[in-house]
């Protein structure tokens, strides 16, 4: 007889308690021994609520009706008890912040053992054993909130795998990584799969996650299954614009689909008058702390599409603050529009910087969609007709149109945060910073209001901060590096992105679309997305197909 | 992810001492003091909490904000409670004594009454020697105790396994409720938000406070679910906890008990003796 699968989920559908449709529907999978499983599709999908069901939450926590099978090494799920359950399967949840319980490292990783009460000696020596494992040992003594992103997901997965669990649920383990932070996770991920993990990984960025190699995918919709099967067939079978795929594929398939428009970016002509200016910025939040931003120089001029890349905690986010005044500088000073920021307000520089936060629900207070979107332009004291028409160009952009009058808290994270942008496009602002625009987005969500906001005129400027190079590459004119808080490149994508060895030193690792564009680049002279692309390499085959036509002639 | 209190050790003789010994000791001295109403008895239990803050080697600037808060909060209860209503006041403050200056504001056909008298001015200031007293004791444990600690300190205490982690996550709710709070003004004021142009009736200025109220209570309330999944997740409260911070008693530590103890017990001998009520020097009144 054989083992019994890790495994086994058969016609497996979910209803909350309070919903009157099913979150998902008819589900069917195994997990081998050793096998990585990628779970992919757009938010909303279902995903979260199936990893629900196989670590217990659901129906022990998120109460609902549940019907159909799930087996874990033979055993219904439903008669296994939360700790049985919890030490077979091993759940790291998106946020690494939302997960971490305790205060110290040790704290943290020792969390589980101490609940299931096993001797002090044992744990500390598991602890330790699992610290050596993902490569963490030095962290031990340090406290959670001082790491890293990269760090603290370090530190949340040793607090699971401390467990010995032989199924790991990973939920977009990747969303707050800088690009070689996701890729050592990527690889990690497979080397717990080599030592015998079964893996389900849930993530919709398909083309990264291809590096950990996944077995098979598995792809929702709607909370239905579309596909299950080989990662090659995947990428015949899903939209390329609603996945990221790897961009020579999309390249391939774009070519027998009709041309899609280009982008004609809105903003004004370069001119040399700077709307911001950064002179010899430093900061430090504390004087016993070390710089946080050191020496920074630069000006932001009108006609600029910024990117600014850079590792977790190479100082992206204190840079914007420093623009709208939000901080002050150490050393040197910024100015807007010629005026000082040390001497302005935060309101006052609203008036002309317009700066969407990492997080939406640090903002979302209103009653509805529209309130929370007309509350900035109100502070601004802008007329009620003209706050009228730019919320709705900014719920447009956005694309959700039929949510004005929904509270804002009741929508989903990705919703949310496109509310978020939406509330500060609304103030009209001239010059648009976005904190990680795409973070818990869908890539056609992201691509659709990265395309409304740079079409639209109306702004001078805009910058964005991101760990998704290819944003960089398709939109920017510019690209900030930022390396532990200096300025290590500031230039055109295909200057900076060009530099492959500086990126890496960077912790910025090149995409397979910024390779694509820096081959093609001779042709277009501009950097593009690869349906565009698509258009470019038809045309060229055209030409030489042209040419030789000429010739036998 | 819950912030702990900005701790650093600092080498300092209290920090010595186990935390539970610090616990109970402090707790022995809140009972002393709770006493008393005799501004003569509040001076030395001042002097003598000053004395542990200075031992914790806490400098003003760290705890500038923690005071500036406690000063805001002990003003409004003086005045609003014993200068104003007497309401938190014994007996022989709220009636009669020797009157100061007298109002009379006349409302709709009938007047309030006000009479501020040197009973009163000298209870406030009782009161405030108190409150000082009693802040002073305990600002120092969330400055100078071992984050790591919290809990293992509560499960020593005699608490059971659930009550002692929540109370540990609940003393670092507050620093945690602190940054968010920041994180949403900066959030706020970037969408042109003012707090410190807030206008109108006390309804209206509330109501305009709901931009920073409501991101921070729904991030609260959201966190905690997280939390708790988190804890679930790896099996929290199903089992007897092993706690791997282990506490020791050592003979310092037996000593600040005693202390505390001592000081209770002399505390109530003297209150039993008839010391230790609301005093008024003579000299005021004559």
């Amino acid at each position: 007889m054989t083992d019994p699968l890790p495994l086994l989920v058969e016609n497996l559908t979910f209803r909350y308690q309070r919903r009157s449709e099913p979150a998902i529907q008819n589900i069917s999978l195994t997990l081998q021994p050793g096998e990585i499983l990628l779970l992919a599709g757009a938010s909303g999908c279902g995903k979260t609520t199936l990893m629900r069901c196989l670590n217990g939450l659901a129906p022990r926590v998120y109460r609902g009706e549940i019907s159909g099978k799930i087996e874990i090494f033979g055993s219904p799920v439903e008669k296994l008890s939360m700790s049985q359950l919890s030490q077979y399967v091993g759940t790291l949840l998106q946020d690494p912040e939302r997960q971490i319980v305790g205060s110290y490292v040790l704290n943290e990783v020792a969390f589980g053992l101490e609940n299931l009460g096993l001797p002090r000696d044992e744990i500390l020596q598991r602890v330790d054993e699992t610290l050596e494992y993902l490569g963490i040992a030095h962290l031990r003594e340090r406290e959670n909130f001082y790491i890293s992103g990269g760090e603290k997901q370090k530190v949340a997965l040793a607090g699971v795998l401390v467990m010995r669990p032989r199924i790991l649920l990973l939920d977009e383990p990747l969303a707050n990584l800088d690009p070689a932070s996701a890729q050592e996770a990527l690889q990690l991920f497979r080397r717990l799969a080599d030592d015998g993990i079964s893996i389900l990984l849930v993530e919709h960025r398909v083309e990264d996650v291809l590096a950990a190699r996944p077995d098979r995918v598995l792809y929702l919709e709607e909370g239905r299954q579309v596909y299950y099967g080989d990662p090659q067939g995947l990428m015949e079978v899903v939209d390329y614009r609603r996945v990221k795929l790897p961009a020579p594929i999309v390249l391939e398939r774009a070519r027998k689909d009709a041309l899609t428009a280009n982008l004609t970016i809105a903003l004004p002509p370069p001119s040399d008058q700077p709307l911001v200016t950064f002179e010899q910025v430093s900061f430090r939040y504390r004087p016993e702390l070390p710089d946080v931003l050191h020496d920074i120089n630069f000006s932001i001029y009108p006609g600029d599409v910024i990117a600014v890349l850079g590792h977790n905690g190479a100082g992206k986010t204190t840079l914007v603050k420093h623009a709208l005044g939000l901080l002050k500088p150490t050393q040197g000073s910024v100015y807007l529009e010629g005026q000082d920021t040390r001497q302005i307000t935060v309101a006052q520089a609203a008036h002309t910087i317009g700066y969407v936060f990492q997080s939406p629900t640090q903002m979302l207070f209103a009653p509805t969609v529209a309130e929370e979107l007309a509350f900035g332009p109100r502070n601004l004291q802008h007329s009620p007709a003209q706050i009228e028409q730019d919320v709705q160009w900014a719920i447009r952009s956005v694309h959700l149109e039929e949510e004005l009058n929904t509270p804002p808290l009741a929508l989903s994270f990705g919703q949310q945060k496109r509310v978020s942008i939406a509330a500060v496009l609304a103030m009209r602002s001239r010059i648009l910073m976005l904190d990680e625009p795409t973070a818990g987005q869908d890539y056609w969500n992201y691509l659709a209001f990265m395309d409304a906001i740079l079409q639209t005129p109306g702004f001078d400027a805009v910058l964005f901060i991101t760990h998704d190079v290819d944003l960089a590459v398709i939109y920017a004119n510019r690209v900030l590096l930022l390396y532990n808080g200096r300025l290590v490149a500031d230039g055109a994508p295909q200057e900076v992105l060009r530099d492959e060895e500086r990126l890496r030193q960077c912790r910025v690792l090149p995409t397979s679309l910024l390779r694509l564009n820096l081959e093609f680049f001779p042709h277009t002279r501009q950097f593009l997305r690869a349906e565009a692309l698509a258009y470019f390499a038809a045309s060229e085959t055209n030409n030489r197909n042209q040419t030789q036509t000429n010739v036998f002639l | 992810m819950l912030v702990s209190f900005n701790y650093h050790n600092r080498n300092s003789l209290i920090e010595k001492i186990d935390p539970r010994a610090r616990w109970i000791y402090s707790i022995l001295i809140l009972f002393a003091i709770t006493l008393f109403w005799d501004i003569r008895f509040l001076l030395f239990f001042l002097a003598l909490n000053l004395g542990q803050y200075y031992l914790a080697r806490l400098t003003w600037k760290e705890t500038r904000r923690a005071w500036g808060f406690i000063f805001f909060i002990m003003s409004m209860m003086v005045i609003v409670n014993t200068l104003i209503t007497s309401a938190g006041t014994i007996r022989e403050v709220m009636q009669g004594g020797h009157p100061i200056v007298a109002i009379s504001i006349p409302i709709f056909g009938w007047s309030l009454d006000f009479t501020l008298t040197i009973e009163r001015l000298w209870f406030a200031l009782t009161q405030v020697v108190r409150i000082l007293a009693i802040s002073a004791l305990f600002l120092v444990i969330p400055f100078t105790m071992d984050p790591r600690q919290y809990g293992a300190t509560f499960r020593g205490l005699g608490l059971p396994d659930r009550l002692a982690y929540s109370l540990d996550l609940a003393f670092r709710f507050v620093p945690t409720l602190g940054r968010d709070f920041q994180l949403t003004l900066d959030a706020q004021r970037a969408r042109g938000y003012e707090v410190e142009k807030l206008d109108g009736g006390l309804f209206a200025q509330i109501r305009k406070m709901a931009p920073l109220v409501v991101p921070v209570t729904m991030n609260a309330i959201l966190s905690g679910e997280d939390i708790t999944n988190a804890m679930d997740l790896r099996c929290f409260g199903l089992h007897r906890r092993t706690w791997i911070e282990q506490l020791k008693y050592r003979r310092l530590d037996y000593f600040v008990i005693g202390m505390g103890a001592l000081l209770l017990v002399a505390s109530i001998v003297l209150k039993i003796l008839g010391d230790g009520d609301f005093w008024l020097p003579p000299a005021l009144l004559s």
